[in-house]
C-alpha cells in the first residue's frame, strides 16, 4: 500500500508545484501579451487607414455586410480624424497557398484604397511570405484603386502584378482587397442615400 | 568524464542532429532563415537545460515506474514557460516559430537527456549536459539554416521582425528556391549528414593505422 501512496503523493506534488509556477507566469505574461496585441493591431489599422488618428469599432455596421463566410471580413472599424469620419478598415481573413491571411484593409471616406497590411501570414518563406513585402503591397494598381473596380492579378488580365512563384498568395490578397472594395462601396453609398455617417 | 568532455559531447561526439538524429521534426521545419534557427535553438536549450536541473535534483525522491510522466511534466512547465515569455517578448519570432515552439514538450531530444543524463547524474553534469547537447543543436540548427537561406534567397540574416533587412549577397531572383522548400530541408540535412559520417569514418580509420 505505501508504495502506491508514495507514487500517488510525488507525482501530484510535482504537478502542483508545476501548476503554481505556471499560474505565476502567466500572472506576469498575460498582460504583456494582451498589450502586444493591442498595439499590433493599432499599428495595422494606422497603416491600412494613414489618414486617421483614431479608429472607433463599428460593430453594428459590421452586421449589415453579407456573412463573413463569403467576404472574409471579421471586424470593422472606422476612422476618424478631428471627429470626422475619414474613412473604413476591414479585418478580414483569405485562404492562401499554405495558410490563412489575415489582413487590414483600409478605404477612404472618397471610396479610395488607402491601405493594405498584412496581420499574419504562414505562406512558404521566400516566396508567398513576400506577400507582406512593400513592393507588393504599394504597386500602382493598389495605389489607384477605387470602389468603382474590382482587381485582379495580371494572369487574371487585371492589373496587379503578382509575386513571381506566388500566384495563389498574391491573388488571395486581391480577393481580400476586392470583399473589402466591395462592402466600402455598399456602405458609402448607403451613407450617401442617408445624407451622412451611418451610425 | 570532465566537465569540458561533458560539454564537448553534446556539440561534437553526440550532436543530438548530426550523430543522434533526433528532433528532425523542427530542424527540418524552422531553418529556412538564420534567425529562426537561433530563436528554436535557445528555446530548446533554455527547455533542456532547466529540465535537466529539475530532473537531476529529483533523481533520488521520483520512483521509475513514474520518472516518465514526472519528467514530461517538468518538460511541459519549462517548454510552456519559455512559448509564454516569448511571446511577451518577441512576438514576431514567436510568430514565425509558432507551433514548433510548444511541441519542444515532445522533442526527443529533451526527453532523452533526461532519461539517459539527468536521471543518473549530479545537478553540475546534468546543467553542463543540457547547455553543451543545446549548443550542439542550436549549431546544427544554424548550419543547415545557413546554407538554406544564403542560397534559396542570396540573403543572410534577414530579420523581418526586427526591422533588419540582412546581407545580400547575390539578387534573390538568382536564388535556389527549392532549398527553402521542404524537400531543400531534406537535401541540405541529408548532405551534411553524409558529410559527417565521412568525416567520423575518416577519422576512425586514421586512428587504427
Amino acid at each position: 500500500m505505501a508504495k502506491e501512496w508514495r507514487l500517488i503523493i510525488v507525482l501530484t506534488v510535482i504537478a502542483l508545484v508545476s501548476g503554481a509556477i505556471l499560474g505565476l507566469v502567466n500572472v506576469w505574461t498575460e498582460p504583456v501579451i494582451k498589450e502586444q496585441e493591442a498595439l499590433a493591431k493599432q499599428k495595422s489599422l494606422q497603416q491600412a487607414l494613414p489618414e486617421a488618428a483614431e479608429f472607433r469599432a463599428e460593430t453594428a455596421l459590421l452586421e449589415e455586410l453579407p456573412p463573413d463566410e463569403t467576404t472574409g471580413i471579421t471586424e470593422l472599424y472606422r476612422g476618424f480624424r478631428a471627429e470626422q469620419p475619414v474613412g473604413f478598415v476591414f479585418i478580414l481573413n483569405q485562404r492562401g497557398y499554405a495558410s490563412g491571411i489575415q489582413m487590414a484593409v483600409g478605404v477612404t471616406q472618397e471610396g479610395k484604397l488607402a491601405g493594405i497590411n498584412i496581420i499574419s501570414q504562414g505562406e512558404t518563406p521566400g516566396l508567398g511570405a513576400r506577400v507582406t513585402d512593400e513592393e507588393f503591397l504599394n504597386q500602382q494598381a493598389f495605389r489607384e484603386a477605387t470602389v468603382k473596380r474590382q482587381l485582379a492579378v495580371t494572369k487574371d488580365q487585371g492589373k496587379v502584378e503578382a509575386i513571381t512563384n506566388a500566384t495563389v498568395s498574391s491573388r488571395a490578397v486581391v480577393r481580400g482587397v476586392n470583399a473589402a472594395l466591395a462592402a466600402a462601396r455598399s456602405l458609402l453609398a448607403a451613407e450617401k442615400e442617408m445624407g451622412g455617417a451611418l451610425q | 568524464m570532465t566537465k569540458w568532455q561533458i560539454y564537448k559531447n553534446g556539440v561534437l561526439k553526440e550532436n543530438p542532429t548530426f550523430r543522434l538524429v533526433l528532433g528532425m521534426c523542427s530542424t527540418l521545419a524552422i531553418t529556412t532563415a538564420v534567425v529562426n534557427g537561433i530563436g528554436m535553438g535557445l528555446a530548446l536549450t533554455l527547455v533542456l537545460t532547466g529540465s535537466n536541473v529539475i530532473i537531476s535534483l529529483l533523481r533520488n525522491v521520483v520512483p521509475k515506474e513514474i520518472r516518465i510522466p514526472a519528467y514530461v511534466v517538468v518538460i511541459a512547465t519549462f517548454t510552456t514557460i519559455v512559448d509564454k515569455v516569448m511571446a511577451a517578448l518577441t512576438p514576431g519570432l514567436h510568430q514565425v516559430l509558432g507551433i514548433f515552439i510548444p511541441l519542444i514538450v515532445v522533442n526527443c531530444i529533451v526527453l532523452a537527456r533526461a532519461e539517459a543524463f539527468a536521471s543518473k547524474h549530479g545537478v553540475l553534469e546534468s546543467t553542463i549536459d543540457g547547455l553543451g547537447m543545446g549548443t550542439g543543436y542550436t549549431l546544427a540548427l544554424l548550419l543547415v539554416a545557413v546554407i538554406r537561406e544564403i542560397l534559396g534567397t542570396g540573403a543572410l540574416l534577414k530579420a523581418k521582425d526586427f526591422g533588419f533587412s540582412g546581407f545580400r549577397i547575390f539578387p534573390e531572383e538568382m536564388g535556389v528556391k527549392l532549398l527553402i522548400l521542404p524537400p531543400g530541408a531534406f537535401l541540405t540535412l541529408g548532405m551534411l549528414l553524409a558529410g559527417m559520417n565521412w568525416l567520423v569514418a575518416k577519422r576512425g580509420a586514421k586512428k587504427h593505422d
